[in-house]
């Protein structure tokens, strides 16, 4: 979604909500996304999934929350940061999902071409690090994720 | 074996500590298979959860339970057009789930 209807849907929420009700907005933080192999106890970073666009778009949604709070649409009464985490079975998985995500999110085709050989590069190596593990292995992404609560004014 | 998405619960935790769900009306934006639906929709009064993508809502139609039939009603519509369609002041809770970006 482009800055602009961000910032329309926050206002449409708005008259949506009753004056008692509370907006709930969950997004990821705009960083790279660690992917990481767990092994008996021990982390191993593969590297940082980070698609420009991604980071923008996170980017934009913040500025648009706090323009909405800053023009006295919302107020902010809490806000936490907490991770979430993916679990591949796979490098397999984790390339087919990454690539599904780049297409479908992607505003043109310049923004997914320049991504993908980026998220196939990570899945390679994280291919290449999963074989080569003793024990079971697994295959996680770390999505730094924010939730706010947003009171209606 | 399939994709898991925080099996840890950390999503449905800061969720929980973030509202009180109990006989609340709720609007899910941007629901997708309905993965974070599920999760509170035990303990509101109804939810209207949408999203444009006809396919994730079909897979969430298809894997609604029973019990939940009544409380969730899944809607393949972009936000713009269901509040278009929408009286003012008709929810308690409003949740974006990753889809103001």
């Amino acid at each position: 979604m482009q800055y602009g209807g961000m910032v329309h849907a926050l206002e449409q929420i708005h008259r949506l909500l009753r004056p008692t009700g509370v907006l709930i907005d969950i997004h990821p933080a705009a960083v790279g996304l660690p992917i990481e192999i767990h092994q008996s106890g021990k982390i191993d970073v593969v590297g940082q999934l980070s698609v420009r666009q991604w980071c923008t778009d996170f980017q934009e949604a913040d500025k648009a929350l706090s323009e909405i709070v800053q023009r006295g649409l919302f107020a902010v009464e809490r806000h936490v940061v907490f991770d979430s985490l993916t679990y591949y079975a796979s490098a397999t998985e984790l390339r087919t999902s990454v690539k599904e995500s780049i297409d479908k999110y992607a505003r043109d085709a310049q923004s997914a071409q320049e991504s993908v050989p980026h998220a196939e590069a990570l899945a390679a190596r994280a291919e290449v690090l999963m074989r080569a593990a003793v024990d079971r292995a697994e295959l996680i992404e770390r999505d730094q994720t924010h939730i706010s609560r947003l009171r209606p004014i | 074996m399939a994709i898991r998405v925080d099996p840890e619960n950390n999503e449905t935790r800061a969720l929980f500590d973030m509202a009180n769900f109990d006989g609340q009306h709720v609007l899910e934006i941007g629901c997708g298979n309905g993965r974070l639906t599920w999760r509170y929709a035990d303990r509101v009064k109804h939810v209207t959860a949408i999203d444009p993508d006809a396919k994730q809502i079909a897979l969430a139609r298809e894997h609604m339970s029973s019990q939940l039939q009544d409380c969730i009603e899944f809607q393949d519509i972009a936000f713009e057009d269901f509040n278009a369609a929408s009286p003012p002041s008709s929810f308690d809770i409003v949740i974006l789930s990753w889809s103001l970006c």
